[in-house]
Order: structure tokens, then C-alpha cells, then sequence
């Protein structure tokens, strides 16, 4: 049985090739010293993220579905040994691309020193355990549902292909989160608890988020210890509430942490309500310009005060 | 001993454990994941998939409590855990890539120190494996030696049988006694022949060399190469069936709490973070390796067995896609 329908991924062989020569292209002139892209690996259909600094390692970048990460965490300071200064590229899609500019305004990056390959994008996958899956309406990643920058604006070379039309895809997020809401906070609380009792803390959602570069996150510090560490009931709530405290009004909604946790918690709903928050409460939304100050920094007087009372 | 057991009486089996008070382990789907979880009934047992984690857990929970302190008066009262209060178990459903990673395992935990933990609880859990029919690119068993029909760790072996049932063959004394204890379920013949096994991904890795080049390549710039992409998670040593290390804290508040004993990764920066300050495996590439060289060498040298059973797991939850069977195969052709 299957009702999903396929999803057009025809344009990614065009995309490859035009990253391909782009990325020699800035090597061999010596624009950038490396080329943050995907290349293919042993598995059928896999991808993984490379650090490309010559034109043979350039010849096997890839865009194909499996194309999932989020690589702006190599440019953090979480990965210093990958951008050891001079000018870097680095393929992005749309959604890694406001990750990016968040760090700009974070002062974590310079576009200066930033060679962006941006990439015209139908979607990718949701999971790539399997990654010789088919891209349809059921595989995609619930954050392509809901995306609206299949073609990135700002880069230096992107190629020129237009993405096909996409169905109208259901709003995973936005149809969850307004189910959540309508619970009663004892069901939702319910709801959680059984959710964060999942984790086992392996730290993949903090490892591979861009704005987790803290040199040394909160839940690590033992003089004193802040949060238990153990993956029981207390250390668990502690610590995925201090990470969606931490994103709000910066996570651009990349949903890494969410595709990578073995145990499926659905981390990025706690992002989406932050954003729809950040979104009602500030009109603000991140990723769309480089602001030194985000709304949480800052205050201006028609923010809402309606919670002092 | 060669038994057969029909599908519905392997179900009967499964029900009469857990009415005699048995902790009954199986592959159960916890809303969409699969785990080796504790049965409340036996239709919750789902064989379909590799579970996301490994069956180490019956022995080695993800966490655990090792003892309580409470303050009273001036004195602190401490409470250990009784061990004999551990339950007796059968873990069902075991895949041979799990089972065989168990008497891996038995070797670390019984070595200078006797982990009564671990070992009261292996001592009073009975083993079915069961024969694989399924396996994706991720699974490398054929790699390092194993197969799927691979006995080593169960003590009773499963192999499925085409239109339902099993072929049962014991290979411990744990095993006899279950099919004994209950041998009206048990039948001597079955004229059904076993289903086609998985199929076989990989060459086997020549570990021989592997490790001789491990012994000699701690400083290497492979390292760097390989691990480069690692974000420093602890995925990889979570769903490993084979990865052991764990850390041990105090947790609660002055006047009571518990000592815990929860699992850790050598992917993580704090795991060699010392109190001083300095961290030995500062970068990701020398915690990569220390991953490689525990699994291929440092096992091997001490217990002469290799730390790693082509599962696949870790290939299959990377966040950044490191294949560690094409780590090894690289390395044996260096």
C-alpha cells in the first residue's frame, strides 16, 4: 500500500554538477581554502558531509536527498579545526542558510569570509537511516513541508535551475503543535514527560546544532553540577528545556536535532513553538537578517509587558 | 537438542514466563521505536526489526542506582541495592549480532572487578536468540566473523521457519531447562523448512591486520581524515551492543540522594576531561580513534576478542553518516 506520491528530485543531477565545478573552480584560483559540501559514501543513496580542499575531493561533492545535515556546525566554534581563517565555502540550503545568518549576528561568522554555494532545494530526507529511500510526500522531512526557501537568495553562486513546483504538503509542525495546544497543560505535561523519558543523552541534538557552540554547555559543568547528567526524569526535562530556552529567537529551524535523535523524541516542536512565540509576541522571525540583537537581547517599549502584573 | 515450537506456542511460552513471574525482554515498538523492552503480554513482541538499541541493556541498563545516602542526625545511613532482588529473565527475540555481543561483554564485566550488577543479572537471564532474515547495507556481521545464523551468546537459538514456527536448537544448560520446563510447547519434527537467512553484505575483514596496523599507527593522519565530520555524540556508543564504558555520579540533595551508574561515550569531549583542566583526547580525531583502537585493538589485547559485532547500528544513527565498516575495511587493506 502505498498513497504517497513521489517528490521531483530530477534538478539535483544539475545541481551536483554545478556545485562541482563551482567548488574547483574557487579551489583551484585559491578563493577559499576548503569547500564544506556532501559526498557520496559506501551505503546506496547515502551522503555525508565532507571538507573538500583540493579539485579531486571537489569532483565528488553531491546534492541529493540524502543531503540532510545542516553543515554551518562546522563553522562554528564547536569545529575550530575546520575554518582556521581565510575565506571558506560552504554549500548551504535555504534552511542551513538562515543557521548561518543567525551566526552572523551572533558574531560567530563573517559573510566576508564566507563563500556561500547556495542550493536550489525540493527537499530532503526526514531519516536517513535507510538512505536509499525515496524522496515522496511521506519521507520528506516534516521541515520541507513547511519550508519557504526552496531557492536561497544571498550567495555567491547559485545555480541556475528552478525548482519544480512542489505539492502542497501538509504542515507536520504547525498541525502538531495546535494539537499540543489544545490539551490541558497536565495532558501536555504528560505528553512531554513521556517524550523526554526517551532520552538516553547522547548529546546528538546539542552536537549537531548550529547554535550549540557553547565551549562548555551548561549540562557539563560539574563545579557545581547545574543538571544532573543521568538520563532519568530530572536531567532529562532540565536539559531539553535548557535547550529550547536557549534556541528561542535563534533557532532557524533546520530541525538537525530532530532527524538525528535515536530515540525519535520530536525535538524540533519545541522549536516551532518557540518560534510561533517569538513570532506572535515580537513579530520576529530568525534567520531572515544579520541582527547583533535578537528580541530576547533587546528591549524596546511596545514589547509586550502584559506578564508583569 | 533439536526442538520446534509453533509461532502460537512460542506466544503460550512467552505468557506462561510472565504469569510465573519472569521478566520477559522481547523487540517491542514504543510508540514507532523499536527496543528490547520488559512484555506485559506476549503479543507486544514485534520481531520485524532490529531494535534501535542493543539487547546489552537487559544487563547493563542505560541507568541504574547503585546506592542511596540519607542523612540522619549526624550520621549518614547508606543503602545498597540487593542485587538478588534483580529478576529472573528471558530475553526473546535476540538478533546474533546482539546475543554474540554478550559474552563480549562478560569478559570486561567479570575481569579485576566483579560488576554484580552486570552479572547477577546475567547470571539469572536465559538467552533466546533468534536467526536473522532481514539485514540493510548498515549491517556488516559477515565483516567481523559472525552470521546470521550465529549461536555464540544464546542459549537458545530460534531459527524461523517458512508459514510461522521455529526450529529450537539449546546450546546451555539455561536452555535445556526452558525447553524442558516446558516441553508440552516443544515438538520433536516439523516437515517446514527454515526461511532464506539475511544476506550476507561483506567480505570478512582480515582483523589480523587491522589490529597490526592499529598497533602500530596511533599517530597517524588517517585519524584526521576519518574524523574529521564527528560531532562528538554519543549515539555511536549508545546503540552499540558491544560499547561498555559508563560514569558514575552523585545525584539529589544534601540531606538524601543516590549514587548512579549511567552509560558514557568516548565520543564526548568530557569523557577524558580532567579535573585539572587538561583533557588528553582534545580533539574529535584522538576520540575517534579511541573508539577504533578499543574495538580492534585494546580488546583484543586484553581479552583476545574484538569489541564489535557488524550490527550496523552505529553506521545507522551517525548524525554525520561515519561508516565504521568502511573505517575497518580500510584499514585492513593499509
Amino acid at each position: 500500500m502505498n498513497n504517497h506520491a513521489a517528490l521531483d528530485t530530477s534538478i539535483y543531477t544539475a545541481v551536483t554538477e554545478a556545485i562541482r565545478v563551482e567548488a574547483q573552480r574557487i579551489l583551484s584560483e585559491g578563493q577559499v581554502t576548503a569547500v564544506i559540501g556532501y559526498a557520496a559514501s559506501r551505503r546506496k543513496g547515502s551522503a555525508r558531509p565532507v571538507i573538500a580542499t583540493d579539485a579531486v575531493a571537489a569532483d565528488k561533492l553531491i546534492f541529493t536527498a540524502a543531503c540532510v545535515n545542516n553543515l554551518a556546525v562546522y563553522l562554528t566554534k564547536a569545529k575550530k579545526d575546520i575554518h582556521k581563517g581565510g575565506k571558506i565555502g560552504i554549500v548551504v540550503k535555504g534552511c542551513d542558510l538562515k543557521a548561518l545568518i543567525g551566526l552572523m549576528g551572533e558574531s560567530q561568522l563573517k559573510r566576508e569570509d564566507l563563500y556561500l554555494i547556495g542550493v536550489p532545494c525540493s527537499g530532503v530526507l526526514g531519516s536517513t537511516m535507510q538512505p536509499a529511500t525515496e524522496l515522496t510526500t511521506a519521507t520528506i522531512a516534516p521541515k520541507c513541508c513547511e519550508c519557504d526557501v526552496h531557492q536561497p537568495t544571498g550567495c555567491d553562486f547559485i545555480p541556475s535551475v528552478t525548482v519544480p513546483s512542489t505539492p502542497q504538503l501538509e504542515g507536520k509542525y504547525s498541525a502538531e503543535i495546535a494539537r499540543l495546544e489544545a490539551l490541558t497543560p497536565a495532558e501536555r505535561w504528560s505528553y512531554w514527560k513521556e517524550q523526554f523519558a526517551k532520552c538516553i543523552k547522547c548529546y546528538a541534538c546539542r552536537q549537531v546544532c548550529p547554535f550549540c557552540f557553547c565551549e562548555q554547555c551548561l549540562c557539563d559543568r560539574n563545579k557545581p553540577q547545574m543538571v544532573d547528567s543521568t538520563p532519568r526524569p530530572s536531567g532529562n526535562t532540565a536539559w531539553h528545556i535548557v535547550r529550547a530556552m536557549h534556541l528561542a529567537g535563534r533557532c532557524a529551524g533546520c530541525a538537525e536535532c530532530e532527524r538525528v535523535c535515536p530515540m525519535d523524541i520530536p525535538l524540533n516542536l519545541l522549536n516551532r513553538k518557540m518560534a510561533k512565540e517569538l513570532k506572535e509576541l515580537y513579530d520576529y522571525e530568525s534567520g531572515l537578517e544579520v541582527l547583533e540583537k535578537g528580541p530576547l537581547n533587546s528591549f524596546a517599549e511596545k514589547d509586550d509587558q502584559s506578564f508583569i502584573k | 537438542m533439536q526442538n520446534f515450537i509453533s509461532e502460537q506456542n512460542l506466544n503460550v511460552l512467552l505468557e506462561q514466563l510472565i504469569k510465573s513471574g519472569k521478566r520477559v525482554v522481547a523487540p517491542r515498538v514504543n510508540s514507532g521505536t523499536p527496543l528490547y523492552e520488559p512484555l506485559s503480554a506476549s503479543g507486544e513482541m514485534d520481531l520485524k526489526e532490529l531494535p534501535r538499541r542493543s539487547a546489552k541493556e537487559a544487563f547493563f541498563p542505560v541507568c541504574e542506582d547503585i546506592l542511596s545516602y540519607e542523612k540522619v542526625g549526624l550520621n549518614v545511613k547508606l543503602s545498597d541495592v540487593d542485587p538478588a532482588r534483580f529478576p529472573e529473565t528471558v530475553l526473546v527475540g535476540v538478533r546474533p549480532c546482539d546475543a554474540a555481543a554478550i559474552p563480549v561483554l562478560d569478559a570486561v564485566f567479570s575481569w579485576d572487578y566483579k560488576d554484580q550488577f552486570y552479572l547477577e543479572r546475567r547470571r539469572k537471564t536465559t538467552i533466546v536468540g533468534l536467526a536473522c532474515t532481514s539485514s540493510d547495507d548498515a549491517c556488516f556481521c559477515s565483516g567481523v566473523g559472525l552470521s546470521p545464523s550465529t549461536t555464540k551468546g544464546s542459549d537458545l537459538f530460534l531459527t524461523p521457519l517458512e508459514g510461522g514456527g521455529y526450529v529450537c536448537e539449546t546450546y546451555s544448560q539455561k536452555g535445556e531447562d526452558l525447553v524442558s520446563n516446558y516441553k508440552e510447547l516443544f515438538v520433536d519434527t516439523t516437515s517446514a523448512k527454515p526461511l532464506p537467512l539475511a544476506e550476507v553484505r561483506t567480505e570478512t575483514f582480515d582483523l589480523k591486520k587491522v589490529k597490526a596496523w592499529l598497533d602500530n599507527n596511533f599517530e597517524n593522519s588517517y585519524w584526521d581524515g576519518i574524523a574529521i565530520s564527528c560531532v562528538g555524540c554519543g549515539a555511536c556508543a549508545f546503540v552499540c551492543p558491544a560499547c561498555h564504558c559508563f560514569d558514575i555520579v552523585d545525584e539529589g540533595a544534601e540531606k538524601k540522594g543516590q549514587r548512579r551508574k549511567s552509560w558514557d561515550a568516548c565520543g564526548f569531549w568530557k569523557f577524558t576531561h580532567h579535573a585539572s583542566g587538561h583533557n588528553p583526547r582534545d580533539l574529535q580525531p584522538k576520540r575517534y580513534r579511541n573508539r577504533i583502537m578499543h574495538k580492534f585493538k585494546y580488546y583484543d589485547d586484553k581479552f583476545s576478542q574484538t569489541l564489535c559485532t557488524g550490527c550496523g547500528r552505529c553506521i545507522r544513527v551517525c548524525p554525520v553518516g561515519i561508516d565504521i565498516a568502511t573505517i575497518v575495511e580500510e584499514i585492513s587493506h593499509k
